[in-house]
Protein backbone atom coordinates (compact mmCIF):
# COMPACT_ATOMS: atom_id res chain seq x y z
CA UNK A 1 0.00 0.00 0.00
CA UNK A 2 3.02 2.56 0.50
CA UNK A 3 4.13 2.24 -2.63
CA UNK A 4 1.07 2.57 -4.34
CA UNK A 5 0.57 5.64 -1.98
CA UNK A 6 4.25 7.31 -2.63
CA UNK A 7 3.46 6.67 -6.54
CA UNK A 8 -0.13 8.61 -6.58
CA UNK A 9 1.31 11.39 -4.17
CA UNK A 10 4.74 11.35 -6.27
CA UNK A 11 3.00 11.60 -9.23
CA UNK A 12 0.52 14.72 -8.27
CA UNK A 13 3.57 16.11 -6.80
CA UNK A 14 5.77 16.18 -10.21
CA UNK A 15 2.58 17.95 -11.83
CA UNK A 16 2.00 20.88 -8.96
CA UNK A 17 5.85 21.59 -9.24
CA UNK A 18 5.24 22.01 -13.33
CA UNK A 19 2.31 24.00 -12.69
CA UNK A 20 3.26 26.29 -9.95
CA UNK A 21 6.65 26.75 -11.92
CA UNK A 22 5.10 27.42 -15.59
CA UNK A 23 2.86 30.01 -13.65
CA UNK A 24 5.63 31.72 -11.63
CA UNK A 25 7.76 31.50 -14.72
CA UNK A 26 5.44 32.93 -17.14
CA UNK A 27 4.43 35.90 -14.64
CA UNK A 28 8.13 37.16 -13.68
CA UNK A 29 8.93 37.54 -17.59
CA UNK A 30 12.45 36.82 -16.69
CA UNK A 31 15.04 34.23 -17.34
CA UNK A 32 16.11 33.77 -13.24
CA UNK A 33 14.75 30.51 -12.95
CA UNK A 34 11.88 32.30 -9.92
CA UNK A 35 9.46 29.38 -10.52
CA UNK A 36 11.94 26.44 -8.79
CA UNK A 37 13.19 29.27 -6.37
CA UNK A 38 9.40 29.35 -5.35
CA UNK A 39 8.92 26.01 -5.57
CA UNK A 40 11.73 24.69 -3.60
CA UNK A 41 10.87 27.54 -0.66
CA UNK A 42 7.88 26.81 -0.23
CA UNK A 43 8.26 22.62 -0.36
CA UNK A 44 11.11 22.90 2.27
CA UNK A 45 8.49 24.84 4.59
CA UNK A 46 5.66 22.31 4.50
CA UNK A 47 8.08 19.87 5.12
CA UNK A 48 9.51 21.35 7.56
CA UNK A 49 6.07 21.69 8.80
CA UNK A 50 5.21 18.09 8.43
CA UNK A 51 8.14 16.32 9.91
CA UNK A 52 7.96 19.06 12.90
CA UNK A 53 4.26 18.01 13.60
CA UNK A 54 4.85 14.42 13.05
CA UNK A 55 7.97 14.40 15.71
CA UNK A 56 5.59 15.92 18.43
CA UNK A 57 2.53 14.11 17.78
CA UNK A 58 4.15 11.02 16.82
CA UNK A 59 2.26 10.80 13.28
CA UNK A 60 2.35 7.40 11.06
CA UNK A 61 5.09 6.92 9.67
CA UNK A 62 3.20 6.02 6.47
CA UNK A 63 1.15 8.97 6.43
CA UNK A 64 4.53 10.86 7.05
CA UNK A 65 6.71 8.53 4.22
CA UNK A 66 3.28 9.42 1.54
CA UNK A 67 3.13 13.16 2.06
CA UNK A 68 6.43 13.56 2.96
CA UNK A 69 8.72 11.97 0.47
CA UNK A 70 6.34 11.29 -1.96
CA UNK A 71 4.01 14.51 -2.13
CA UNK A 72 6.30 17.13 -1.20
CA UNK A 73 9.76 15.53 -1.91
CA UNK A 74 8.21 15.24 -5.70
CA UNK A 75 7.14 18.55 -5.49
CA UNK A 76 10.79 20.02 -4.55
CA UNK A 77 13.89 19.24 -7.14
CA UNK A 78 17.43 19.45 -6.90
CA UNK A 79 18.16 18.28 -10.52
CA UNK A 80 16.69 21.96 -11.60
CA UNK A 81 18.41 24.12 -9.24
CA UNK A 82 21.94 22.85 -9.82
CA UNK A 83 21.22 22.49 -13.85
CA UNK A 84 20.06 26.01 -13.85
CA UNK A 85 22.89 27.03 -11.69
CA UNK A 86 25.08 25.67 -14.04
CA UNK A 87 23.35 26.83 -17.18
CA UNK A 88 23.67 30.75 -15.79
CA UNK A 89 27.47 29.78 -14.99
CA UNK A 90 28.04 28.94 -18.50
CA UNK A 91 26.52 31.79 -19.97
CA UNK A 92 28.89 33.85 -17.78
CA UNK A 93 25.73 35.38 -15.94
CA UNK A 94 27.72 35.08 -12.78
CA UNK A 95 25.44 37.29 -10.45
CA UNK A 96 22.25 35.40 -11.80
CA UNK A 97 24.17 32.24 -10.86
CA UNK A 98 25.30 33.16 -7.35
CA UNK A 99 22.09 34.56 -6.68
CA UNK A 100 20.20 31.55 -7.27
CA UNK A 101 22.35 29.59 -5.23
CA UNK A 102 22.41 32.02 -2.40
CA UNK A 103 18.62 32.86 -2.08
CA UNK A 104 17.43 28.91 -3.02
CA UNK A 105 20.08 28.02 0.16
CA UNK A 106 18.67 30.84 2.64
CA UNK A 107 15.49 30.98 2.16
CA UNK A 108 15.50 27.57 1.18
CA UNK A 109 16.96 26.93 5.17
CA UNK A 110 15.15 29.71 7.09
CA UNK A 111 11.46 27.99 5.33
CA UNK A 112 12.73 24.68 6.67
CA UNK A 113 13.36 25.74 9.74
CA UNK A 114 10.47 27.90 10.38
CA UNK A 115 8.24 25.01 9.55
CA UNK A 116 10.14 22.94 12.02
CA UNK A 117 9.14 25.18 14.67
CA UNK A 118 6.01 25.61 13.14
CA UNK A 119 4.55 21.87 13.38
CA UNK A 120 5.88 21.92 16.87
CA UNK A 121 4.08 24.28 18.10
CA UNK A 122 0.59 22.75 16.43
CA UNK B 1 6.58 37.56 -22.76
CA UNK B 2 4.50 36.34 -25.91
CA UNK B 3 4.08 32.62 -26.46
CA UNK B 4 5.83 31.44 -29.53
CA UNK B 5 3.73 30.96 -32.22
CA UNK B 6 4.90 27.16 -32.18
CA UNK B 7 1.83 24.76 -32.36
CA UNK B 8 4.16 21.93 -30.56
CA UNK B 9 4.08 22.71 -27.09
CA UNK B 10 0.57 22.79 -26.36
CA UNK B 11 -0.05 19.94 -28.77
CA UNK B 12 -1.57 17.07 -26.17
CA UNK B 13 -1.11 18.79 -23.03
CA UNK B 14 -3.20 16.36 -21.13
CA UNK B 15 -0.74 13.40 -22.61
CA UNK B 16 2.61 15.59 -21.50
CA UNK B 17 0.75 16.00 -17.90
CA UNK B 18 0.44 12.19 -17.63
CA UNK B 19 3.82 11.83 -18.72
CA UNK B 20 4.94 14.00 -16.11
CA UNK B 21 2.97 12.55 -13.29
CA UNK B 22 4.15 9.16 -14.23
CA UNK B 23 7.99 9.92 -14.50
CA UNK B 24 7.25 11.79 -11.32
CA UNK B 25 6.11 8.29 -9.71
CA UNK B 26 8.33 6.09 -10.93
CA UNK B 27 11.24 8.66 -9.73
CA UNK B 28 9.66 9.07 -6.07
CA UNK B 29 9.24 5.11 -6.02
CA UNK B 30 13.41 4.99 -6.87
CA UNK B 31 14.29 7.80 -4.05
CA UNK B 32 12.46 6.09 -1.54
CA UNK B 33 14.22 2.85 -3.24
CA UNK B 34 17.81 4.37 -2.57
CA UNK B 35 16.22 5.43 0.95
CA UNK B 36 15.46 1.95 1.96
CA UNK B 37 19.16 0.95 1.02
CA UNK B 38 20.70 3.62 2.64
CA UNK B 39 19.47 4.34 5.65
CA UNK B 40 20.64 7.36 7.42
CA UNK B 41 21.10 7.04 11.34
CA UNK B 42 19.43 9.43 12.96
CA UNK B 43 21.20 12.77 12.74
CA UNK B 44 23.86 11.20 10.49
CA UNK B 45 25.28 11.93 7.00
CA UNK B 46 21.97 11.65 4.83
CA UNK B 47 23.77 9.63 2.37
CA UNK B 48 20.88 8.74 0.57
CA UNK B 49 19.98 12.15 -0.36
CA UNK B 50 23.61 13.53 -1.62
CA UNK B 51 23.38 9.78 -4.11
CA UNK B 52 19.47 10.88 -5.20
CA UNK B 53 20.26 14.64 -5.59
CA UNK B 54 24.01 14.08 -7.70
CA UNK B 55 22.76 11.41 -9.67
CA UNK B 56 19.36 12.99 -10.99
CA UNK B 57 21.72 16.14 -11.55
CA UNK B 58 23.48 14.40 -13.90
CA UNK B 59 21.06 12.12 -15.29
CA UNK B 60 18.90 15.88 -15.56
CA UNK B 61 22.06 17.73 -17.77
CA UNK B 62 22.50 14.75 -20.23
CA UNK B 63 19.17 14.49 -21.07
CA UNK B 64 17.91 18.18 -21.53
CA UNK B 65 21.51 18.99 -23.22
CA UNK B 66 20.71 15.60 -25.15
CA UNK B 67 17.22 16.93 -26.34
CA UNK B 68 17.92 20.81 -26.68
CA UNK B 69 21.21 19.95 -28.36
CA UNK B 70 20.97 16.38 -30.11
CA UNK B 71 18.10 14.70 -30.59
CA UNK B 72 15.53 15.71 -33.06
CA UNK B 73 12.64 17.00 -31.28
CA UNK B 74 10.92 15.05 -28.69
CA UNK B 75 7.35 15.09 -27.38
CA UNK B 76 7.50 12.99 -24.00
CA UNK B 77 11.05 12.53 -23.27
CA UNK B 78 11.05 16.08 -21.85
CA UNK B 79 7.98 15.76 -19.56
CA UNK B 80 8.53 11.91 -18.81
CA UNK B 81 12.60 11.72 -18.20
CA UNK B 82 13.26 15.71 -16.96
CA UNK B 83 10.51 17.11 -15.61
CA UNK B 84 8.79 13.64 -14.07
CA UNK B 85 11.46 11.39 -13.48
CA UNK B 86 14.90 13.53 -12.67
CA UNK B 87 12.09 16.12 -10.44
CA UNK B 88 10.68 13.51 -8.48
CA UNK B 89 13.94 11.58 -8.02
CA UNK B 90 15.91 14.93 -6.29
CA UNK B 91 14.81 16.66 -3.53
CA UNK B 92 15.12 19.97 -2.29
CA UNK B 93 13.08 19.82 0.48
CA UNK B 94 14.55 16.99 2.18
CA UNK B 95 18.33 18.46 1.74
CA UNK B 96 16.59 21.45 3.31
CA UNK B 97 15.17 20.01 6.28
CA UNK B 98 17.75 17.67 6.77
CA UNK B 99 20.09 20.70 7.55
CA UNK B 100 18.03 22.25 10.01
CA UNK B 101 17.61 19.47 12.22
CA UNK B 102 20.95 18.95 11.88
CA UNK B 103 21.41 22.54 12.65
CA UNK B 104 19.28 22.76 15.56
CA UNK B 105 20.81 19.48 17.86
CA UNK B 106 23.95 21.21 17.39
CA UNK B 107 25.74 18.99 14.28
CA UNK B 108 27.51 21.59 12.81
CA UNK B 109 29.91 19.94 10.68
CA UNK B 110 27.77 17.40 9.34
CA UNK B 111 25.43 20.29 8.50
CA UNK B 112 28.56 22.20 6.97
CA UNK B 113 29.73 19.13 5.13
CA UNK B 114 26.04 17.76 3.73
CA UNK B 115 25.47 21.09 2.21
CA UNK B 116 29.07 22.11 0.91
CA UNK B 117 29.24 18.71 -1.08
CA UNK B 118 25.71 18.71 -1.84
CA UNK B 119 26.22 21.82 -3.92
CA UNK B 120 29.18 21.40 -5.18
CA UNK B 121 29.08 17.68 -6.17
CA UNK B 122 25.72 18.67 -7.71
CA UNK B 123 26.59 21.49 -9.94
CA UNK B 124 29.58 19.30 -11.35
CA UNK B 125 27.29 16.68 -12.04
CA UNK B 126 25.11 18.80 -13.89
CA UNK B 127 27.83 19.98 -15.72
CA UNK B 128 28.94 16.50 -16.44
CA UNK B 129 25.87 15.60 -17.77
CA UNK B 130 25.47 18.30 -19.85
CA UNK B 131 29.51 17.84 -20.85
CA UNK B 132 28.93 13.86 -21.68
CA UNK B 133 25.58 15.22 -24.05
CA UNK B 134 27.88 16.97 -26.05
CA UNK B 135 30.34 14.37 -26.55
CA UNK B 136 31.00 13.80 -29.85
CA UNK B 137 28.74 16.49 -31.57
CA UNK B 138 30.33 19.37 -33.35
CA UNK B 139 31.31 22.39 -31.97
CA UNK B 140 28.91 24.17 -29.93
CA UNK B 141 28.42 27.94 -31.03
CA UNK B 142 27.65 30.31 -28.25
CA UNK B 143 25.17 29.02 -26.05
CA UNK B 144 21.39 30.39 -26.79
CA UNK B 145 18.69 31.07 -24.05
CA UNK B 146 18.31 28.67 -21.26
CA UNK B 147 16.54 25.75 -21.47
CA UNK B 148 14.20 25.35 -18.59
CA UNK B 149 14.02 22.01 -17.61
CA UNK B 150 10.92 22.15 -15.99
CA UNK B 151 9.59 23.59 -19.39
CA UNK B 152 7.08 21.81 -22.34
CA UNK B 153 8.11 25.10 -24.74
CA UNK B 154 6.78 28.31 -24.89
CA UNK B 155 8.02 30.23 -21.95
CA UNK B 156 11.87 30.57 -22.56
CA UNK B 157 12.38 31.46 -26.36
CA UNK B 158 14.27 27.96 -26.40
CA UNK B 159 15.10 26.47 -29.51
CA UNK B 160 11.65 24.09 -29.21
CA UNK B 161 9.94 27.65 -30.23
CA UNK B 162 11.92 28.38 -33.38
Amino acid sequence: MIILGLAVAGAIGAVLRYGVDHRVQRRSGSSFPFGILVVNVSGSLVLGVLVGSAAHHGVSGDWLTVAGTGLIGAYTTFSTFSFDTVALLERRQWAPAVANLTLSVVAGLAAAACGLALGALT
Amino acid sequence: MPVAPSAAPSERPALRVAAIAAGGALGTLARYGVSRALITPTLGFPWSTLVVNVAGSLLLGLIVTLVVERWSPTRFVRPFAAIGFCGGFTTFSTLMVELSQRGQHGRIAVAGLYLVVSLVAGLLAAFAGMALARVGGVAAGPPGAIPDPDDLGGIAPDRDGS
